[in-house]
């Protein structure tokens, strides 16, 4: 699904944050987030590619889809049902 | 949810060796970020990172520098424990570490070891 088709409902912006900032940052804001809920982040951490699907399968939360933007991932997760 | 699992994280290299002394506490911030909890075990060397003001001049290239991380391993509700010998040895007392640091021994840091998903040691 492309991104233009989904709407993130809080963007977190960790570019320039090196590990593990960019999943902290990322877990913080999914914490105020309801079940459902897409989170958009955005990081230049090269490890978040895999960070940020790692982060999603251990927490319960869906990685909807990512991609590259110059320097920049941008990953698309949606909230799952845990807290 | 799952059952919630602990990871304890011994750390023996101190402010000399900043990448060594960087890598755990990225492990930690990673752990607790993914609802892991995490007990952070500072032994010989380790110890002076929770040393008031130390972590403030550790950074390692490439790494989130420990004026960042320990705070956020804090909290996140990181718990850090200190060994009671190393930090007699140094001269170091609780009134020197940072806010929240434990003085244990041996007993305390086996019970954690023990009762953790796993643990790492750097």
């Amino acid at each position: 699904m492309a991104e233009t088709e989904i709407q993130a409902t809080v963007v977190v912006d960790a570019r320039g944050l090196l590990c593990p900032m960019p999943i902290v940052k990322t877990a913080k804001a999914m914490k105020e987030l309801a079940p459902g809920d897409v989170l958009k982040v955005m990081a230049t951490d090269r490890g978040s590619v895999a960070d940020v699907p790692a982060w999603a399968g251990s927490t319960g939360n869906e990685l909807l889809e990512w991609h590259q933007e110059g320097e920049t991932f941008v990953f698309l997760l949606r909230k799952g049902e845990g807290d | 949810m799952a059952e919630t699992q602990k990871l304890v994280i011994m750390v023996t290299h101190g402010p000399a060796e900043p990448e060594l002394a960087s890598i755990p506490f990225s492990m930690a911030g990673g752990a607790l970020a993914s609802d892991v909890d995490v007990v952070m075990g500072f032994q010989g060397d380790g110890c002076l990172l929770v040393k008031k003001g130390v972590a403030d001049t550790v950074a390692a290239p490439g790494f989130t520098p420990l004026r960042e991380l320990l705070p956020t391993i804090q909290e996140l509700g990181g718990k850090i424990l200190v060994c009671s010998p190393c930090c007699k040895s140094r001269g170091l007392t609780e009134a020197d570490l940072v806010d929240g640091a434990e003085i244990v021994a041996a007993g305390r840091f086996v019970a954690e070891i023990t009762s953790a998903t796993n643990s790492l040691t750097y």
